[in-house]
């Protein structure tokens, strides 16, 4: 590894540890947002799924650095409580990519077959039942590649968090390049570096799809 | 008949807008009987048997189960249904569970019985329906008239008073039908009431106490089977016979 990186390691290594936060962060509470959004406005809960609808076409209209700044400086003036760049850009990540999951689990639901819900009514299920043991699991899983595709996108939109002066890989990275201007090598090395989460992420992501197709 | 009807529909009538798919139909189910529903595709027969266990509304007419208005607003119909089995024509068996797990759901999600008691009442209709050693495939790896049979056994699972059988074989390739058959003939031999949207004018003819002839949303004959068969009344339902029965 080249003397740069080595020296900088421990630096270099809590951006990298800021990075997987903030993702750990945006899969975990964007998933679960991104999934209530998604039922809301497929089972056409009255008010509820609306504001779902009007939520996902509005967050997917807006570019990311503006989110996070919103999170960063509009929120906390609006209502009034006080935010580290880190909390902001968690938060920001976290509605962001709730709107595009919520699109994909959203088609999953969509592309079960109502001829099962009926074969579920038919054996005297509630409405509730059906949903929760033969539409949702099913979703879910042909969501798998979609959202893990998600992932993979949010894991790279953390270097934006950099803007607002967080310090994860990208961050940190341009900060050591201003101190050493080895810009080739660093950045370099920030490029392999995702590719390598990415490409685990989506392996992660194939893994658990093709352990599911089998029950399918 | 003695005893009230199981299934009685009066003047049953029912409309997506404009148009009527169901016109002032009416029959009576009596318990044991297996009443055959055949007539031309779009006659408005599988409409007719999603009535009667309430996954199609109707807005003319009334249909009761043993009394119990089906379309009535207070009416439980998660009860109701459980109560009747229904096969539908693409079997709909639920792709990510186990035969097995297919037909023990509703027995412990509606009827609330024990693991245990759902397994073993489950691998005893699946070896009624001859597929005990296929309870741990899924759909997927099984023919279409074993997972016409699983099915069955899902329907039967719920130990309903009556079966309603919508198509189950026009999805089935030829040399798959009367697998699917001979198992219906056997539940009919041993004494359920069914109600059978079918083509099979051979399976009407050697189980059926009743045939039910729709046309264009009507009830065009309702007659004993050999009657129907040896001397159809109308001249759509002779028309039928003929071309169905020529090959």
């Amino acid at each position: 590894m080249p003397d740069v990186i080595l020296k900088n390691l421990p630096f270099l290594m809590s951006g990298l540890g800021n990075t997987l936060l903030l993702a750990f962060i945006g899969i975990v509470g964007g998933t679960a947002t991104g999934l209530i959004l998604a039922i809301l406005r497929h089972l056409r809960v009255p008010v509820l799924g609306r504001v779902a609808l009007l939520y996902t076409e509005i967050v997917r209209g807006i570019p990311l650095l503006v989110m996070l700044f919103i999170c960063y400086f509009a929120l906390p003036a609006l209502f009034g409580y006080r935010s580290g760049a880190f909390q902001a850009s968690a938060l920001g990540f976290v509605l962001f990519i709730a709107a595009y999951l919520a699109e994909e689990f959203r088609s999953g639901l969509r592309s079960i077959r109502t001829g099962l819900e009926q074969a579920g009514l038919a054996t005297g299920l509630r409405p509730a039942q059906v949903f929760r043991l033969i539409i949702l699991p099913q979703a879910l899983r042909r969501s798998v590649p979609p959202v893990f595709s998600q992932y993979v996108r949010l894991l790279k939109f953390t270097s934006v968090a950099s803007v607002i002066g967080v310090s994860e890989l990208t961050g940190s990275a341009l900060l050591v390049n201003a101190r050493e201007f080895e810009p080739v090598i660093i950045l370099t090395m920030t490029a392999l570096t995702y590719l390598v989460i990415c490409s685990i992420l989506s392996f992660i992501g194939r893994v658990l799809y093709a352990q599911l197709q089998i029950r399918t | 008949m003695s005893q009230s009807p199981k299934i009685a529909i009066r003047s049953l009538s029912k409309s997506y807008g404009a148009t009527e798919v169901l016109h002032d139909c009416s029959i009576d189910v009596g318990q044991g009987e297996i009443v055959v529903v055949c007539g031309p595709s779009g006659s408005g027969k599988s409409t007719l048997i999603k009535c009667i266990n309430g996954l199609e509304p109707y807005q003319k007419g009334s249909l009761t189960f043993e009394g119990i208005e089906v379309g009535g607003a207070k009416t439980d119909l998660p009860q109701l249904r459980s109560r009747i089995g229904m096969v539908f024509q693409s079997f709909e068996l639920y792709p990510h569970m186990t035969a097995l797990r297919n037909v023990m759901l509703a027995q412990i999600h509606v009827l609330g019985r024990s693991k245990s008691e759902a397994i073993s009442r489950s691998m005893q209709l699946l070896d009624r329906v001859g597929l005990a050693e296929h309870a741990s495939a899924y759909p997927a790896n099984l023919s279409g008239g074993q997972q016409q049979r699983v099915a069955i056994a899902r329907a039967l699972a719920l130990d309903p008073d009556v079966m309603l059988f919508d198509e189950p074989t026009s999805a089935l390739d030829p040399e798959m039908i009367n697998e699917v058959l001979d198992v219906m003939t056997r539940l009919a031999r041993d004494g359920m009431t069914m109600v059978v949207v079918t083509h099979e004018m051979g399976f009407a003819r050697k189980v059926a106490t009743r045939v039910v002839f729709m046309d264009g949303g009507r009830i065009v004959e309702d007659r004993p089977t050999e009657a129907f068969f040896s001397a159809p009344e109308t001249e759509r339902a002779k028309e039928f016979l003929s071309r169905i029965i020529t090959h």
